[in-house]
């Protein structure tokens, strides 16, 4: 890819004595899309605040261009922040949001330069006609629209989006990541996005940092992030995964449950526990007897284009997705490719996630989280 | 259950209505009545109006009021919507017990609001005044202003109870908005500052207008905090009303509440009319908001606020001369034209208050609120002051009209050496009664306490008055200590309120009903026997034969006054004879000058061109055989005072 743009050098936040951020090392190519992704609370919107200069960090720099810019006041950043909830001002019309910005360069920019570009960005996110629209009159969509046009009307160098689409409906959300990708190749604008939606994440970054508790970690390719997880936060996080308990008995051969399975990790001392990473979609049903390990059914639920089973192995449950219907109660074998596993060395997140023996409220997880994240603005605000 | 008709809930809804706004509707009905009364109907006019517009105390006041109440509403609006700011960045630890109190001085009485701004002020500026003089003394460079109170601590007291009003406005408004907003903005390009301008304001911006409405209105309505906090030389409206009520309630404070009801009337509509239109349609007037705000629609509408303040400061300095006097009197107690001519006379302005009773002004000389140069009080209360050390003794060699000053008004009871007081007025108390309502004329005090005339009669609704018309009735005098006589003269009283014989214990209430023909029997002053002679020709006035009191109200300087001069000044001009038949012809109470008793029949006759009714005016100018059984109240000894409001209590009006 192309240059380095911005860096966060040992950039670390306290608030009220609290630490929020521990020392973030990340740099942030020209023209790449990225994305911060992590729980509510993680640190990943503290950290798009320290670059749009809406917060200073408590120690460490940022780096724009090879500049120092942590004295830098917002105003004076070659950014600009699409906000959460979109932020837009009820009492001008849509028209005037987006010029908002125009007016306030200096040197002065002309009626017509602003005009024209105020119009042109309208055309870009598909807005022409609703000019004089009030924007507490538009749709969710509609207004997230405005939001980014105000944004990129100045021709940042960077836009940062703080979960952008957080308040839209599943189906616009979905239009819209498609909308921002091409208006992100379109504009050849670095974007920095912060979310805590890994599927959003995944499809549309070009590189996807995880944090968690103030920490980064894992900086990666989508692929890279979904295929080989670092720890279990991280494996966790991004899709479903079981992850086990398993002993790394030489290289390319693990133990879990007590039977060895082929695998294609290495590097790692013999007989090292390490956390195991079987993704649900990657074990294949097959007979009892043809089977590497033999769990019993304890429970279907249809998804659509598979079903969701959860298998118990000794007391051990898995998550497994099949197309292939098996009852409750009924007996299983399973194999998994070698490519199906990924190990992973011990890290603090190990036991703590990966396990489905209770099922229902871990796959509920994503949904809770978008709740917890409301209350806790609601509650900022009061 | 079935439930209540249609119709007795309209009926109910009626009622109450009726209930809140009778008494507003009967003002403004008689705020146009042409007759003096506010009891009988005599047709439609504007003449209060008129009289309103040229009634130079009130017009001081409204203007005083206005201004006070734009100067505290700007500064209050601004102080406030940065004070809520200033909460709004707060965390909620901290913030929450502020707000809390910023709510007590809303919920607090203004009665303690009132008195403890006058105490701080007083203290305050009692400090300063001792320190500036020491300055003033120890050096010749500077010269250290005395400081007392007016208008700025009237203005400093409107600002401070403003200021949560507009508070508990705007805070919601800051709360209710998007915190990213000014974030936004300053990542737009703007500044902290422009952040807030262009984009916090106009979305707080309704709570600010309309905290400031509240605010003005407040304003416009109060009288408690004004009233302890404005000094000697600047009234509100409010305050001029409630004062002009001691004498007697002229129509014109009908004209003035209307004006001011109607004032608040339209601000509330002004009020709710935006809110509607804010719950209604928040996108349109958002659409619209983008053209209100036109530069130049802006730039105008400054322009004329400050206008309106500029002109409202210049037109009110008319006359700023460095001499002033501040008199403190009664309500509708002076021809006003008499304030103008020694203004233009003299060059020095006269700071006209008044007051509704001798005791409200003794506590105000007390509290130290009151900072007057002249008072006119009675009698009794000149003694009690001079007792209290309170008086300043005059310099009658500036003071050539005391010549004038009939020698029966001079060296009276209360101030024996004469050498602190020149009179104003005198009269006497009696007994008005309906030729009508009764069978044949009234003579004796008796007459306020027989059982024939059960509820027909009102008794005045002052301890001193009423017992002593009692005391004389049983023979007493009228300033006896002996409390077997005085407890005698209660157990009259109270038998008679017993009996029945009263229909009230009133005030200036007498006015309407005696005009109305509502009671057959009261007990009231001479001179404002004569107003109410104008509507209702039956009555007849009676200086009962057992005697009664007569009054002097006399002009006197306080000790601490701060323009002795222009007080002498004015004293002297108030005891002219041509200001005493001013006065005279304008409240009915007669004078104490030689001459202008003398010259009052003719210069009736010249002004109206009519002979002067002699009988009339021997009620007006009690003549000396009827004057010498009357005998002026004495300041009573602390025991007799505190018996006599002990059985004032007992008795439970």
């Amino acid at each position: 890819m192309s240059k380095e743009l911005i860096r966060l050098a040992d950039c670390g936040m306290r608030f009220d004595g609290e630490t929020v951020l521990h020392d973030i090392n990340l740099y942030i190519n020209d023209s790449e899309f990225l994305t911060l992704l992590g729980p509510s609370g993680c640190g990943k919107t503290t950290t798009l605040k320290i670059i749009g200069g809406f917060l200073t960090p408590t120690h460490g720099d940022v780096l724009f261009d090879g500049v120092r810019i942590n004295d830098v006041p917002p105003h004076q950043r070659q950014v600009n922040t699409v906000f959460q909830k979109y932020a837009l001002f009820p009492h001008l019309d849509v028209y005037d949001n987006i010029a908002f910005g125009l007016r306030m360069a200096r040197p002065k920019l002309s009626r017509k330069e602003i005009d024209t570009r105020v119009m042109d960005m309208l055309e870009v996110v598909s807005l022409k006609g609703f000019e004089h629209r009030g924007v507490t009159s538009l749709s969710g969509g509609q207004q997230q629209r405005v939001a980014i046009a105000r944004a990129l009307v100045n021709r940042p160098k960077v836009l940062l989006l703080d979960e952008p689409l957080a308040a839209l409906d599943l189906r616009l959300r979905k239009d819209m990541q498609q909308e921002l990708k091409r208006i992100q190749q379109q504009m050849g604008i670095t974007f920095i996005y912060v979310t805590h939606d890994q599927e959003e994440a995944l499809a549309m970054s070009d590189t996807v940092v995880v944090m968690d508790s103030g920490r980064i970690q894992q900086i990666g390719t989508p692929e890279d992030i979904y295929n080989e997880p670092k720890n279990a936060f991280v494996a966790d996080f991004i899709g479903e995964s079981n992850i086990v308990d398993g002993f790394m008995r030489s290289d390319f051969q693990v133990e879990v449950n007590g039977r060895r399975f082929d695998c294609l990790d290495k590097g790692f001392s013999v007989n090292e526990p390490v956390d195991v990473v079987i993704r649900p979609e990657d074990i294949d049903i097959v007979s009892p007897e043809q089977g590497k390990l033999v769990g019993t059914v304890t429970s279907v639920t249809f998804k659509g284009m598979m079903y969701d089973m959860i298998v118990d192995f000794r007391g051990f449950k898995w998550l497994i997705q099949t197309t292939d219907h098996s009852p409750v109660g009924s007996r299983i074998g399973i194999k998994i490719d070698p490519d199906g596993i990924h190990v992973m060395a011990k890290s603090e997140y190990s036991g703590m996630f990966g396990d489905y023996s209770s099922f229902s409220e871990e796959y509920d997880e994503l949904d809770d989280a978008s709740v917890v994240l409301e209350e806790e603005e609601n509650g900022d605000e009061e | 259950m079935k439930k209540p008709s249609n119709g007795l809930n309209r009926v109910f809804m009626a009622l109450v209505f009726l209930f809140l706004y009778a008494p507003i509707v009967v003002l403004i009905v008689f705020s146009f009545n042409a007759g003096t009364s506010n009891a009988v109907w005599k047709g439609f006019s504007f003449e209060w109006y008129e009289q309103l517009f040229h009634n130079r105390m009130i017009m001081e006041s409204v203007y005083t009021t206005l201004l006070v109440s734009l100067l505290a509403t700007v500064i209050a609006t601004v102080v406030g919507t940065f004070t809520a700011i200033g909460f709004y960045a707060m965390r909620r630890r901290t913030r929450a017990p502020l707000e809390a109190v910023n709510n007590i001085p809303m919920m607090n009485a203004d009665i303690v609001t009132g008195v403890s701004m006058c105490l701080l002020f007083v203290a305050f500026f009692g400090f300063w005044n001792d320190f500036a003089e020491w300055v003033n003394n120890a050096q010749d460079f500077m010269t250290l202003p005395s400081l007392s109170m007016g208008f700025g601590t009237l203005l400093i007291a409107h600002i401070s109870f403003n200021i949560p009003y507009v508070l508990l406005s705007v805070s919601p408004k800051l709360r209710q908005m998007d915190k990213n907003l000014i974030d936004a903005a300053q990542d737009l390009g703007c500044t902290w500052i422009q952040a807030f301008w262009k984009v916090a304001l106009p979305e707080i911006k309704p709570g600010i207008v309309s905290g400031a409405l509240i605010a003005f209105t407040m304003s416009i309505d109060d009288f408690v905090i004004s009233y302890f906090t404005a000094g000697s030389s600047t009234s509100t409206l409010a305050m001029a009303i409630y004062s002009m009520t001691k004498k007697r309630v002229s129509p014109v404070i009908n004209a003035v509440s209307t004006l001011l009801f109607i004032t608040v009337l339209v601000l509330l509509v002004v009020v709710n009319i935006r809110d509607a239109k804010q719950a209604q349609a928040p996108t349109k007037q958002a659409a619209d908001a983008g053209e209100q705000n036109s530069p130049l629609k802006k730039i105008a509408l400054g322009a004329l606020a400050c206008l309106v303040i500029v002109a409202l400061i210049f037109t009110g300095q008319h006359g700023n001369s460095n001499r002033v006097v501040n008199v403190c009197s009664w309500g509708e107690y002076i021809d006003e034209s008499l304030i103008e001519e020694f203004e233009s006379q003299t060059g020095i302005t006269v700071h006209y208050q008044t007051t509704d009773s001798n005791e409200t002004l003794y506590s105000l000389l007390k509290s130290g609120a009151g900072d007057y140069d002249v008072i006119v009080p009675s009698d009794y209360m000149i003694a009690r002051l001079i007792s209290e050390d309170m008086l300043a003794e005059l310099d009658y060699s500036a003071i050539p009209n005391f010549a004038h000053i009939d020698s029966a008004y001079q060296h009276l009871s209360y101030d024996p050496e004469n050498r602190y007081t020149v009179p104003y007025t005198w009269g006497t108390l009696g007994i008005i009664y309906n030729e009508s309502m009764v069978d044949e004329p009234i003579t004796s005090w008796s007459a306020m306490f027989d059982e024939k005339y059960a509820g027909q009669v009102l008794m005045i609704r002052n301890s001193r008055d009423a017992l002593g018309a009692a005391l004389l009735e049983l023979g007493y005098d009228l300033n006896t200590t002996d409390e077997a006589e005085i407890r005698a003269a209660w157990q009259l009283l109270s038998d008679a309120k017993q009996k029945g014989v009263y229909q009230a214990f009133v005030m200036d209430e007498v006015y309407g009903k005696m005009e109305g023909g509502n009671a057959a029997i009261a007990m009231y002053y001479a001179g404002d026997y004569l107003t109410m002679l104008e509507n209702n020709e039956d009555l007849r006035f009676v200086v009962p034969e057992e005697g009664s009191n007569w009054f002097v109200d006399a002009m006197c300087v306080l000790k601490t006054a701060q323009h002795k001069e222009e007080a002498m000044e004015w004293i002297n001009f108030i005891a002219s004879t041509q200001s005493n038949l001013a006065n005279m012809d304008y409240i009915y109470y007669a004078s104490p000058n030689t001459d202008a008793l003398a010259e009052y029949p003719d210069y009736y006759f010249d002004l109206y061109d009519e002979e002067l009714d002699r009988e009339l005016y021997e009620i007006m100018v009690t003549p000396p055989e009827v004057l010498e059984r009357c005998a002026l109240y004495e300041n009573l000894p602390a025991d007799t005072l505190r018996l006599y409001n002990q059985l004032w209590t007992q008795l439970g009006i």
